[in-house]
Formats: C-alpha cells, structure tokens, sequence
C-alpha cells in the first residue's frame, strides 16, 4: 500500500512538472496562430484558424484571419528584423565554437599530455579564469577595445586601413571564445588526461609528426570530450546576452536575444501580443528542435563532462 | 602530415574571415557626402514621422552632401551610451535620460546657442522666442541650452468621457470630488485608477502636480533651489499624504507589476477609470483603442485649502535632442535639429503623431481630433507651467532616493514624514558630489502665474 | 627524456592562441577592474585616483549594495536548495526506470535550451495581472471555484497556503516581490539540466549495489541516502559550484522583467554595476561592484568546494 502510494506521489510530481514545463511553450505557439484582439479577449482560446469557432472573431472571413496570423509572422521576421539577428547568432555563435574546440582542444592536449616547467601552473591560471564572472572584465575590456582599436588602426593606417573592435562580429566572438576557455580546457585536460599515454609514443614511433599524433590519433579519441564542450559552449552562447548587450549598438550586429528584447519592447509599445509571441517561437522553436535532433548527444556530453570534468 | 594539416586552415580562415569585420578601409575625409547619424528614442510617439522628417530635409539638402540617416528603437539608451563612452556617438541624439549633465560638465555636448539666437523667418524672430517659456530650461546651464525639445509634455489625468457620461460622472475639479467619484466607479466594479507601477517616473509627475496643488509655486521654487527641508515642508507632506491615501484606496489592485502598458491597456479597455500620464498617452495607445473610447485629460484637481493655481499644470520640454562634440557633423546636426522643431512641421507633427510643439502655437487645434483637443483645452486655460527638475538633474538621487522612497510611499511601507525626510537628505548627500552641476534656477513668480500670497 | 627542438616548437604554437586571447581578453581586465575600483572616473574626462573612496562609497549607500547581495543570496539560497531537492528526486525516480522516463527526462531539459531572456518574457505574461495572466487566473481558479465535494478540502488548503487571504491579481512582478518571484522561474528553468547532471551520475553506479542491498533489505529511501548520494558526491558537488555561481551572475531576467530600471527594491549586484557604469558613468563605483562580486563568487565557490570535501572525510 505503502509503494503505491510513493509511486503515485513521484508518478503525480513528474506529471506535475510536465505539465509546468510543456504548457508554457505550447501556450506561447498557440498565441503565436492568434491576433493580438484575440489574445487579449481570452489567453486559454484556440486559434480560431484552428478551432474554428466564431464567436471570439474578431474578424468576419476567413481569409483576414488567415491573414493576420500569418502576418505576426511576417512581422516578426522582415520588419522586426529577426532573419538578420538569427544569421548574426549563427555565425557569432559557429565562429567562437571553431575557435574555443580548437584553441581549447589544442592548449588542453599540450597541458595534459606535455610536462614541462611551469604546466602546473599554467594549467591553474586558466582555471582561475572559472571564477571570474562576465561583470568584472566586462568594463575593462569595453575600454580596452577601444584602446586596442586606437592601435590597431595607427599600425595599419599605412595600408589605409583602420580596426574597429566594438560593434563588430570579431570582437564579440574574441571575448566569446577567450571568456569560454576556462571551462572547455578543465573539461578537455581532463579527457586528454584519461586517453593512453602510449598511444603517443606508437603513433610516434610509427613516424608520425606530433601534429600528427594529435588530429589522427588524439582528437578521433577525444570526440566525446569535445562533443560535449561544444554543446554546452552553444548553449551558453546562443543565449548570452549581457555581453552582447554591451559590445553590440547596431541592429546589423545584433544578435537573437537582443533581437527579441527589442521586439518585446516594440511590441508593447504597440500592444502587438501577436508579433511577441511569433518572436518567442521564432527564438524558442530552432534549439528546441536542435535539441531533440541532438538530445542523445547532449546528455552524453552532460555525462561525459560530469564525470570527467 | 600535409593532410592532416586540414583543421588549422579552416580555423585560421574563418577567424580571419570575421577579422575583416574589424578591419576596414578608412573612410574617404573628403568624400563629398556628409552622413549625419540621428538616433532617437522610440517612445509613445513611434519614430516614422521623424524618420519622414529626415527624408524631407536630406532631400532639401541633396545639393550640399547632407544625408541624415535617423533611426530609433525603444533601447536606444542601451545601444548609445557605450558608444558616447568610446567617443563614437551618433551626430544627433534623443532621449533625455542620457546622463546628460554628466555629459555637459565632461564638455560631450555642444551648446545650441549660436542657432538659438539666429532669425527663423523674413519677421526676424529668432528661434528661441519661438519656444514656449520654460521649454529650454531642463538642460540649460551657464545660460548655455544643449538640449532642444521635441515635444511639450503636459501631465494630467485622463478618463473616457464616454464612461463617464454613461454613468453620470463628472470629471472632478477638486480633490474631494476626485476622491469622491473614485468612490463611485469602486462601487460600480471598476478601478477608479490604473498606474503604471513599473516606472516610479509617473508617480514622481503627479506627486510633483499634487505638491504645487497643496504648497503652490512658493513650494516648487523651494524644491527647485534645493533648499534644506524642502520635501519635509508641511505642504509637501500633505502631498505625500494624499498621494498615499489615494494609492491605497482607489489603485487598481496589482497595479505595482504593470508597466506603462498593461497599465494604459488596462484605461483604455475600461478596466480602469482614470490614469495619470503625459500627454503622450493618446498616440501611444492609438493602435489598441476601441473606437468608441472618447479619451479626454482634466487637470489635477486642486486640493482645497491649497495654495497653489489649479490651472497650472506641470509641463516641461521633453524628449531632447541632443548634439554631440565628439559627432562629425555637428552644423548639420543643429541645422537639421532647427529644421524638424520649426512652425511649418508644428501642424503636421500634431496631426501625425499627436505631438504638442514645444513652440508657442505650433500645434493649431484643428489640426487635432477631440483628445489632444482637451489638452489644448487645459494648456489655454492655464497662465503657465512648472516643473521641478531635480529629476534630470540628479540622476543618482532619483534612481537611488527619490525612485526608492516612493515606491515606499506608495506601498504604504513609510510615513509622508519619512517620505520628505529621505529626500532631503538624499538631496544633501547629492550637493556634497563635486561632480555635481546644479546651475542657478530662475524661481518662478507666483503672482505673474495667478497665484496670491 | 630529451625534447626534440620540433617538440618545443609544437607545444609552443599550441599553447600560445589559448595564452594570448585569455591574457588579453581576461586576465589583464580582470586585472585592470582592480585598478579601475580605486578610480573615480565617469569615462569621458580624466580619471582620478580616490583609494579607496568607491568601497566607502558603497558602505555610504549600503541600503542598495546590501539589498543587492541579499537579493543574490536569497536567489542562490531559495532557487538552489529547491533545484537540488527537485532535480535529486526526479533524477532517482527516472534512475529507477519509471514509466516514461524517456519522455520525462527530454522535456524537462527543455528550459535550458531556451534563451533567459525568452524566459523572462514569457514569465512577464505569466505573471502578468491583467486578465491574460495565466497564474493569476489559476489562483483566482483555485480561490473561487466550486469543487463540489472537495470544498472542505479546499478551503483547508486555502487557508492553509494563505490562498484564502490573498489579494488577487497578485502583483507578482511588482517591485517588491520580484526578487521571490525570480525563484520559481530559475526553478523552473534549470532543474532539468540538474537532473540531467545527476541521472548521468547515477547511472555510473553499479546495479550489483543495489542489488545487494535490496538482498539485505534496504528500503529505496535508505538506498538512496546510503549509495546513491554517497557515490554521485563529486558530481553534486560541481553541480552546486555551478548553481551558486550562476544564481550569483544572475542579470539578464532581473533586467529584462524590470523593464531596464532596477531600483534597490529589485536590484542584484550584476543589475547594479551595469546601472553604474553604463546609465549613471560611474565607472570607479561599478568596478568596485564587479571586485566585490568576484570576490563573493570566488568565496562561494570555495565554500562550497570545501564544504563537501569535509563530508568526504566524516564519510
């Protein structure tokens, strides 16, 4: 009786988050098919594209109801400019994953297979870099482009060139990639640190470079580790915001979370529910579906940087 | 090892691919075409009209290179004060919550001056006395004006006329009756008031129109000059305390989560009665008003016993523009500034957007439907404005005293003695800042203004 | 064993884009955000040296920079705690193979792939206090209704849960509660990802354990207090490292549902340096900010780091 009990307890708690978790996201696509009028008149209604009924109409045909939904759509993705954040998240966010695996992946390798003097140490200063939150560089470096681009552009004005880091791709995937190093090298040290230290040495003898040993022998073996830091890079960076709040003043540059905070305040400003919940989706529906496309990697990566991070 | 050799290339070139973004050819000094960057805040008024604006006057302009890209978002604030901080600012700027006097004393904005005191039209009046008084004070320092308002603000309390007519209200003329038929629209099952608690920027507008009801100008003039205990005066707390009595009783419930919006969908969706606000509310809520919403505004009600005019009104410049020392073009910028304030876009300005000039008669009543029609209404009767600028001038008294202290208020959590005692002594935290300007302040003259000692 | 002169050469090109962006773009602005607490600077003049003014500074407005780290701590206390009690439980029971555990296990990740600003705009709408507000409308649901039968019942839980007493809409982002009302959402959004963390755990136990101890009669909750938790102690442990650090970090949701102007009644310390720095131009004081909050961070985390290797040793 006793464990009947218990079952139905847990059994009612998932159910219960399921449902806390589900009914949100699917609250918010369902208004994303209705108008604004509509959604102000009752919040728990179906799209009456859907559903079919006519008396939440705010609209008398069809066709101009069709119309409106598809325009929350449309709204959101021409004129609030959501298919220039989403190219712009995209390649900030591919960019600075090739360079944190590689850099990381790189300096990881050397830190964990290599001694030398000074390694002990070396390895600690970057893992001091976990401690340190985005607010405390944050300031410095915003100044520090500044001076970084005064002196880039007096070295290369020669060439008729000038450099400018703030408001550009460039300097936000540099503080992407270096504000996310510590985490990929403690979690990739401790997979190169796991892999066979004989492997080297045959690979070695067997007359390969050390480069060599690395792309065909260690980084084949690392996918897992590797697969893993990327996976939580992207999720990180998909969604970073504070940075990317302060490095980034132009809407050419602007990326997706910056985007919808945007059109969140448009939309209010215009009392346009519909254009908000069409940018929700428009933010939520591609890692939801990455998500579940890639969900066995995931959680893979979460077991493998669980346990070996 | 030549094959193996493909994963450094491809990393090498794709940074070096978004490296071409920070690298650039220098911008050709002496091309013939000046492009002069205004952002501007994008507010109840939307930008659209500004940005037709920007079209007329580059077009007018076509001969002498001048181009004005103008752009505006409701974050601005967000996208250009790191760029005013890497000495990149854009040519024009509009939004009055910049730091501005920060900017002023650091020598970032450029006086207007040298336009202000030039001949607009074949009379000769020059183009500061086309200004109603008062509108070129909020940023006025040494005589020096670096801000040029785009809109007059006038703050007031609104109600559906509609509404009222149906259920026999009136809109009250003083406070008992303003108390009195919040009573009446509580027992009809309507809020009487929706507010926008979000922001404590609309309570500290209509704390400010209550404490000139109750201590008259004599009382903003003290404010103003910043004089020990001015918040502590009994007219100022009897402010407070009428402020708080009517939070408490006639607020719409939840009204501390909504913010300018909710609050104003809440008004216009007849949930709520009445709402305090600028004059800016019709055009902000045009696009989600029912059609047969008939929006009017009526003056603060004055408070019996008070000292003050209750045709006055706080109202003020608003929405400034701003040019920036560290922009390329400058000239352009307060030509183009010169251009969009002026008597021909006044009507047009009023009809598009709902905007009331900041010029004396720039805003013609029949350009304007029935709403912005009672505002005139209320403008025409009143002798003139006040407004207490403390609130752009301290900018960390208001965010870290005044915001705080009425939210405290308002919620009831501290007394209206408590409530004028944490300002003043906030006030004189703020005047021992050295890098804080306080320019001298023109107190406004009672009896010019209607009001007898 | 001797080092090859092409050994040197590789180590060197390997260690040194890692060395150089994290010295540039790290290390030497963390260093510099020292320097800069000790400045008073607005940014646009000449930066002056005022020791150790901005740190007084922030004892003379201690109301805010307080009532900042308390709303840290009450976020990082609240939400962690609720995270580490939820996630635990649902990770055993999807660990012991409940029905569904697949389907389980894939939504309640799903949070954690969106956005928090998303989330804090779809909570805004949530929480709102107009008619379209969902969880008002649900209290006002669970408040009013007639359930028939079950009324009795109710109203015991009604006055129970304070329910009966409560003035609905309640303006749950209404300045002085939205601090309590970021806890349910940082809940909401990141148990899964803990879950996650552990089930991953939990499942590096050998089956044999429990096994035998089933054998010997233990009860599931004993098994779980005995085994389980004793061998995902590590990973727990980088799990809490985690949660305090991020609820510590917290900006984006407090900015985004306070409509950008934080005041004391809603601040957090992240809310608090940006306003200093990027609203007000008060450089010097917004660093000084930033040194305190690495500071807690960096406590924090050791405190927690310690903490749990103490359990290890009374184990």
């Amino acid at each position: 009786m006793l464990r009947h009990v218990k079952t139905g307890f847990l059994y009612a708690a998932l159910l219960v988050w399921l449902i806390a978790v589900v009914v949100p996201l699917v609250w918010v696509v369902v208004n994303s098919l209705r108008t604004s009028q509509e959604f102000v008149k009752n919040p728990f209604g179906m799209p009456w594209v859907l559903a079919g009924n006519a008396n939440e109409l705010p609209v008398t045909d069809t066709e101009s109801a069709w119309e409106s939904v598809k325009n929350n759509y449309t709204k959101a993705w021409i004129e609030s400019r959501f298919q220039r954040y989403f190219f712009n998240s995209i390649l900030v966010t591919s960019i600075s994953l090739l360079g944190i695996i590689g850099f990381g992946a790189m300096a990881s390798y050397v830190l964990a297979r290599f001694r030398f003097l000074g390694n002990r140490a070396l390895y600690l200063y970057f893992i001091t870099g976990l401690m340190v939150p985005a607010q405390l560089v944050l300031v410095p470096l915003f100044f520090q482009f500044t001076y970084l681009s005064h002196a880039g552009s007096a070295l290369l004005a020669p060439l008729g060139l000038q450099v400018e880091l703030h408001d550009t791709y460039t300097g936000l995937i540099l503080i992407y990639i270096a504000l996310s190093l510590p985490f990929t090298i403690l979690v990739l040290t401790g997979f190169f640190r796991s892999l066979p230290g004989a492997l080297r040495e045959a690979g070695i003898i067997d007359g390969c470079s050390e480069f060599g040993v690395f792309r065909h022998i260690m980084m084949p073996l690392a996918k897992p580790g590797l697969v893993s830091a990327a996976i939580f890079n992207f999720i990180g960076l998909w969604n970073e915001y504070l940075l990317a709040l302060v490095f980034v003043n132009s809407d050419a540059h602007k990326t997706l979370p910056l985007g919808l905070a945007a059109v969140s305040m448009q939309a209010q400003y215009k009392a346009d529910f519909g254009l908000m919940f069409a940018g929700l989706v428009i933010v939520l529906a591609p890692t939801l579906a990455v998500y579940v496309v890639l969900q066995k990697q995931l959680t893979r990566g979460i077991t493998v940087g669980a346990l070996k991070g | 090892m030549n094959t193996s050799l493909r994963l450094l290339p491809v990393l090498i070139l794709a940074i070096t691919l978004c490296g071409c973004d920070a690298i650039s050819h220098r911008a050709d000094a002496d091309s013939n075409v000046r492009v002069v960057e205004a952002a501007f805040f994008e507010g109840g008024y939307g930008i659209h009209w500004h940005q037709k604006i920007a079209e007329e006057y580059s077009r007018a302009h076509k001969d002498e290179g001048v181009v004005v890209e103008l752009w505006g978002d409701p974050r601005m604030r967000d996208k250009v004060k790191p760029r005013i901080l890497r000495g990149d600012p854009p040519d024009v700027m509009l939004d009055q919550y910049l730091p501005i006097w920060k900017m002023i004393a650091a020598g970032k904005l450029l006086p207007f001056n040298d336009v202000l005191d030039q001949p607009v039209n074949d009379s000769g009046e020059l183009w500061r006395d086309q200004f109603i008084p008062g509108t070129l004070d909020s940023f006025t320092s040494d005589g020096k004006c670096y801000g040029i308002p785009t809109s007059f603000g006038a703050w007031g309390c609104w109600y559906d006329a509609k509404l009222f007519r149906e259920h026999g209200w009136t809109p009250p003329a003083t406070w008992s009756e303003f108390t009195a038929v919040c009573a009446e629209i509580k027992a009809a099952g309507i809020a009487p008031l929706a507010f926008q608690g979000k922001y404590p920027y609309y309570a500290w507008y209509s704390y400010i129109s209550v404490a000139q009801r109750c201590g008259g100008l004599p009382l903003i003039n003290r404010m103003n000059a910043l004089e020990p205990g001015a918040f502590s005066h009994p007219d100022a707390i009897a402010a407070a305390k009428l402020w708080q009595d009517l939070v408490r009783d006639y607020f719409q419930p939840g009204y501390e989560a909504m913010n300018h919006l909710e609050s104003q969908l809440e008004f216009v969706n007849n949930k709520a009665a009445m709402i305090f606000c600028g004059v800016w509310l019709f055009n902000e809520m045009k696009e989600s008003t029912p059609p047969d919403f008939e929006m009017r505004v009526f003056n603060v009600p004055a408070v019996e016993g008070g000292k003050g005019n209750p045709k006055l009104f706080n109202g003020l410049g608003m929405e400034q523009m701003l040019v920036t020392s560290d922009g390329r073009y400058p000239e352009d910028a307060m030509d183009f500034a010169r251009y969009m304030i002026s008597m021909q876009n006044g009507a047009d300005m009023a009809s598009s957007i709902g905007v009331i000039s900041p010029l004396k008669g720039g805003c013609p009543r029949e350009t304007v439907g029935p709403p912005l029609q009672s505002v005139l209404d209320m403008i025409d009767a009143a002798p003139g404005v006040f407004n207490v600028r403390l609130y752009d001038l301290l900018l960390e008294w208001r965010e870290q005293v005044a915001h705080i202290a009425l939210a405290s208020l308002m919620q009831g959590d501290i007394t209206p003695e408590e409530f004028g005692r944490q300002l003043d002594e906030g006030l004189v935290r703020a005047q021992q800042d050295p890098d804080v300007i306080i320019p001298p302040f023109t107190p406004y003259d009672p009896a010019s203004l209607g009001e007898t000692p | 064993m001797k080092r090859s002169r092409e050994q040197t050469v590789f180590m060197i090109t390997f260690l040194a884009p890692a060395f150089l962006l994290f010295t540039v773009f790290v290390a030497m602005p963390g260093i510099r955000a020292f320097a800069y607490s000790f400045e008073k600077w607005d940014g646009l003049s000449a930066p002056k040296w005022v020791g150790l003014d901005n740190f007084a500074a922030l004892l003379r407005d201690r109301d805010v920079f307080a009532a900042a780290l308390w709303h840290n701590i009450v976020l990082t206390v609240g939400a962690g705690l609720l995270i580490v009690v939820l996630s635990l439980l649902f990770a055993s029971a999807l660990h012991r193979r409940v029905r569904g555990a697949a389907l389980f296990r894939v939504t309640f990740f799903f949070p954690n792939v969106i956005s928090s600003v998303a989330i804090a705009l779809l909570w805004v709408l949530l929480y709102s206090t107009t008619d379209f507000g969902v969880i008002n409308s649900l209290l006002g649901w669970l408040k009013y209704e007639d359930f028939g039968r079950l009324n009795g019942a109710m109203d015991v839980a009604r006055g129970w849960t304070g329910l009966a007493n409560l003035e609905l809409p309640f303006p749950f982002t209404g300045k002085p509660y939205l601090i309590y009302s970021l806890i349910p959402i940082i809940v909401w959004a990141s148990t899964g990802f803990y879950m996650v963390l552990f089930l991953a755990a939990m499942e590096g136990i050998p089956e044999s354990y429990y096994e035998a101890a089933t054998l010997d009669g233990a009860s599931e909750i004993s098994q779980f207090w005995h085994i389980t938790l004793p061998l995902i102690r590590e990973v727990l442990t980088v799990g809490l490292v985690f949660l305090v650090i991020g609820c510590l970090k917290i900006f984006d949701m407090v900015w985004i549902m306070d409509n950008e102007w934080p005041t004391k009644e809603t601040h957090v310390l992240a809310t608090l340096m940006y306003q200093k720095v990027f609203s007000e131009y008060n450089i010097g004081y917004g660093a000084a900010v930033a040194v305190l909050m690495f500071i807690v961070v960096f406590m924090a985390s050791m405190f927690t780091l310690r903490l749990s290797r103490k359990e290890a040793l009374e184990y």
